[in-house]
């Protein structure tokens, strides 16, 4: 499965959890999700993933940004991750992923962007 | 079908520092005393398992408390204008305090994250005070991957971010309602007690010099660490356990950083085993 088709599984999994739509009603950024070299601009709506463009792209700008590789949201996104790769902090603290720009931001909203980024679990099983 | 816990809570005013403080504790069981310490934003209810585990309170006493400001102890007098910054002279003086108020004879100390940082403390200024020290999630010092400001402002909900930060410590192996009711305890949490623990927790690395000084032969100290605890990781508890002379090292694959709460049938035959390295009482 595509990176593009997973984030539209996860796009779908969101919309089916109103517990989750309930978190995000005052989230309405736009993220940027790097992996390796593919970047992706996830645009939120009070808490609807409305839109999901592939970049790079130089005039989009974005509140935040994720960025790991491939083997590490792969690993990420098994049922039960091996220590480190289990919480996207834990990634950024074995030093497989940085996370850029108003980190505030994430940390207000921070459990609906962890869910939202979980959704790839299901996704990928 | 409804069932009475053996948990019992009541209140004991301590002073600390020349100031009041009522505390809520609980006790369950008889024999040895046991006094166990909550982790930074939480409070007594991460015990329950343990406190309701009958072959442990056959034959230990096991007693939990909230710190002042955490759970059911009320702040003092006068918290509304005061920063709440928690010291290690503090906390050794409260953890004294109420083992003294409860006149108990030297009892085990079991502490998890900053109780286990206590504990440790505790074994290095305090040792005849207690029979051994079980450190749990417990290392010489760590400092801040976060920022500490982010969980006490005006525009956001310190207990409901917190508890999503801390989320990262718990394991995929612990069963989602315990995951839950453990981070419900994050949320719960008051404004600005978090920030205030963390700052003792992050900031204070006065351990780190005294590790030399703790003598297991007269109180052992065991250190118990989970392998998805991100915080005090295994090799920051392993490099402390180093440090120790004498002190042993349990390492729990499956577990996080709250393991008496996030998973308590995996936590368990490590407290038994840790508790079976502890001296009795006389």
């Amino acid at each position: 499965m595509s990176l593009r088709e997973d984030l539209g599984q996860m796009q779908k999994a969101l919309e089916a959890r109103p517990h989750l739509l309930r978190l995000g009603r005052l989230f309405s950024q736009t993220i940027l999700f790097k992996v390796d070299e593919d970047e992706f601009y996830l645009t939120f709506e009070r808490g609807y993933l409305t839109t999901v463009t592939p970049g790079p792209s130089r005039k989009t700008p974005w509140r935040f940004a994720f960025k790991t590789d491939a083997q590490a949201i792969a690993a990420f996104w098994t049922a039960r991750p091996d220590p480190g790769f289990h919480d996207i902090f834990g990634l950024v603290k074995i030093g497989r992923a940085e996370i850029d720009g108003d980190i505030l931001e994430l940390v207000k909203n921070l459990r609906f962007f962890k869910e939202f980024m979980a959704l790839g679990r299901e996704a990928r099983t | 079908m409804s069932e009475i816990e053996q948990i019992v809570g009541r209140y004991v005013t301590i002073v600390v520092q020349g100031v009041s403080q009522r505390i809520y504790f609980e006790t369950a069981g008889q024999g040895r005393p046991v006094i166990c310490l909550h982790t930074a934003g939480s409070d007594t209810r991460q015990w329950r398992h343990i406190m309701n585990d009958t072959e442990i309170t056959g034959q230990n006493q096991i007693i939990a408390f909230d710190m002042p400001r955490h759970g059911k102890s009320l702040p003092p007098e006068g918290y509304e204008t005061q920063e709440y910054l928690l010291t290690t002279e503090t906390y050794i003086e409260t953890v004294l305090a109420f083992s003294a108020a409860l006149g108990l004879d030297k009892p085990v100390l079991a502490g998890c994250s900053m109780g286990g940082r206590i504990a440790l403390q505790l074994s290095a200024m305090h040792a005849e005070q207690f029979c051994g020290f079980i450190a749990i999630e417990a290392s010489d010092f760590q400092p801040a991957w976060y920022d500490i400001d982010w969980f006490h402002r005006p525009d956001a909900h310190g207990g409901e971010m917190g508890a999503a930060l801390v989320s990262a410590n718990i394991s995929p192996y612990a069963p989602d309602v315990e995951r839950w009711n453990t981070l419900w305890m994050f949320m719960q949490s008051g404004p600005g007690v978090f920030r205030g623990d963390l700052s003792f927790y992050t900031e204070d690395d006065s351990l780190i010099g005294r590790l030399g000084q703790i003598d297991t032969r007269s109180a052992p100290v065991h250190i118990i660490v989970g392998a998805y605890d991100l915080t005090c990781t295994p090799e920051d508890a392993q490099r402390t356990a180093r440090a120790i002379k004498g002190a042993t090292l349990s390492i729990m694959d499956e577990l996080g950083h709250f393991p008496m709460s996030e998973h308590p049938e995996g936590f368990r035959p490590f407290f038994i085993d840790a508790l079976a390295r502890m001296p009795l009482s006389d």
